[in-house]
């Protein structure tokens, strides 16, 4: 019985290298998600790009790309105007009306979730495979599932995320930059939130008492709110224990993860310094 | 005079909960000597009564104004006013703690500014019902522009600008409320002088000029002493629903539609719905936060249908 159910779990796993036409790599790419575009860069399949969204602007080669709009609720006539052979769409219910408007007009497309990092590795090799880079994605794929292998080390700080402050917005267990908090050695003090982000009151953060907050900015001055009084109940806010993280390496789910966990890593160390 | 010490009660009640209550655990012990009640939840309670305070008098004021129940503190364009100060704040880069609500209360100003000019008519009377369709009009109008802005710009910042404006009472510290403190008894007392010529205004606008009321000063006095309320509380808290529509009706099924009791009743009636709703907000889903506006409507909306039901059965 055991047997029998492994080689369905075996048929089941195998099914997408059963195909029995591999398509040819394509060649005109449209990439519908910062992630996705950064990825293909990764891949080498930079030059293969024909189209992306306003907001990918990481690798700065990718600015050269045309601009096609933004990436949920995409603009079908710009994407079409482009002759792709290939759409990448980011995966959510926004793109579920792109994608049939998309398979109407026979432009292929496939859709990437690319919210954490195993969805990263994954699509790394799917890209990889549909982008003629396989060994690339395999390679990217295989770092970053070894990344996500590794034993979490002792946590040496306990973080909060604080992406906006009014209302207090923080980072939650199921996200990305929770993942890079945890290899790093960062506690998310919200890691039992279990969506992405969420509204919290100050006080929640003063009972938590995180030892820094962790900023997504590029520019190395404080956040705005680090003035206002009633954030200053926040001991990390009082004592200004800010990391800043740049946007370029942990604005969205990379495959340069690896390099993104080790630099906050440093910062951690620098700060329990 | 029981329904007043009831109300009293009630917001004596409303303020100590907001107190005791918290997604953080604090002993009741400890409730004198927390830095968490000291910073946080004091202030936060004050400006919940203040801002809800500001609001029940403004939507009173203004019902009795332009005659018409469905008035609300944010219909006459405010919102939209101050979400597009905010934005433009936020788009023009412009730094510092205290930056989007005095953004958001200028572009509040401004919408009153323009409802107001809008709303003289032969540039001498206000017409009441010209100024609320200017502030639809007007309203509408700065929440395109607020959209084109969010959807055509780049920073990620600026989607978090509606957050900010549907935001509630999370900004709220000892500075906020020391701002309304002073702020707010001006317009207060300005309403609360107009409380007998705007008894007689519900009456009509000749009626009350027969009666002896001078009605076109007592119009612009009470339309820009209402707005400055709502551009404060707008400016503390973003645009909070339902409080300017909902606590009018309600104290004016207790009281009457003598202003003279109106008036404070709606203040102390719209402190109490919002620092209930704002304790519920905090704490129902804690460690997450609701925004206050939808608790306001839950908790208002079926008060609100209750009280109507009954007073619609004593009529028949």
């Amino acid at each position: 019985m055991r047997g029998l159910l492994l080689a369905l779990l075996l048929a089941v796993a195998c099914r997408p290298a059963d195909r029995p036409v591999t398509p040819p790599p394509a060649h005109r790419i449209v990439s519908l998600a910062p992630s996705s575009t950064e990825l293909l860069f990764a891949l080498g399949a930079g030059g293969q790009l024909v189209g992306r969204t306003t907001w990918c602007r990481y690798p700065p080669a990718a600015l050269q790309v045309p601009d096609v709009g933004d990436g949920l609720n995409p603009n079908i006539e710009a994407i079409a105007a482009r002759q792709p052979d290939l759409v990448v769409l980011y995966r959510s219910p926004l793109n579920e009306t792109a994608t049939t408007q998309l398979a109407r007009l026979g432009i292929p497309a496939v859709t990437v979730a690319q919210d954490r990092l195993e969805d990263i590795a994954r699509a790394a090799r799917e890209l990889g495979r549909l982008t003629g880079h396989e060994a690339a994605g395999d390679s990217i794929g295989a770092a970053l599932e070894a990344l996500l292998r590794t034993p979490a080390p002792t946590p040496i700080a306990r973080v909060a995320f604080v992406v906006w402050d009014n209302p207090p917005m923080v980072i939650g267990g199921g996200s990305y930059l929770d993942q890079l908090a945890t290899l790093a050695g960062g506690a998310n003090v919200f890691h039992d939130l279990g969506a992405a982000s969420a509204t919290v009151s100050i006080e929640t953060i003063v009972a938590r008492n995180p030892d820094v907050i962790l900023v997504l900015s590029d520019s190395s001055a404080p956040p705005a709110y680090s003035g206002r009084r009633e954030w200053r109940a926040i001991r990390a806010v009082r004592e200004q224990r800010f990391i800043m993280l740049p946007a370029d390496l942990f604005g969205r789910p990379s495959p340069s993860a690896p390099a993104a966990v080790a630099a906050l890593r440093r910062a951690l160390e620098a700060r329990a310094k | 005079m029981n329904r007043w010490l009831a109300l009293g009660a009630l917001v004596v009640v409303a303020l100590v909960s907001a107190v005791a209550l918290g997604p953080a655990h604090v002993a009741l012990g400890d409730l004198a000597s927390s830095e968490i009640v000291r910073s946080l939840r004091i202030p936060r309670a004050l400006l919940a009564l203040l801002v809800g305070g500001s609001l029940g008098v403004a939507g009173v004021s203004l019902q009795a104004l332009v005659r018409n129940p469905l008035a609300d503190p944010f219909l006459l364009g405010l919102s939209g006013g101050a979400g597009l100060g905010a934005v433009l704040a936020i788009a023009l880069h412009v730094a510092g703690p205290w930056a989007l609500p005095l953004a958001a209360f200028a572009g509040a100003l401004g919408a009153m500014a323009l409802v107001y000019r809008l709303g003289l008519v032969g540039g001498a009377q206000l017409d009441p019902r010209v100024l609320l369709l200017a502030g639809v009009a007007v309203g509408a109008f700065s929440g395109a522009i607020t959209t084109a802005i969010v959807s055509l710009a780049e920073a990620a910042d600026l989607r978090n600008a509606f957050l900010w404006l549907w935001g509630g009472l999370s900004g709220a510290s000892w500075d906020t409320v020391l701002v309304m403190v002073v702020y707010i008894p001006v317009p207060l007392v300005v309403l609360y002088a107009a409380a007998r010529p705007l008894d007689l205004l519900a009456l009509g606008e000749e009626p009350a000029t027969h009666l002896g009321a001078d009605v076109e000063p007592l119009k612009r006095r009470v339309y820009v002493a209402a707005s400055l309320l709502t551009a404060a509380a707008v400016a503390v808290s973003g645009v909070i629903g339902f409080v300017g529509l909902i606590v009018p009706h309600i104290t004016r099924l207790v009281w009457g539609h003598r202003h003279r009791a109106l008036l404070p009743a709606a203040f102390l009636g719209g402190g109490a719905l919002l620092l209930f709703a704002d304790t519920a907000a905090r704490v129902a889903v804690a460690p997450r936060e609701l925004p206050v506006g939808i608790v306001t409507a839950l908790v208002g909306v079926p008060l609100f249908a209750l009280l109507l039901r009954r007073w619609a059965g004593t009529r028949s």
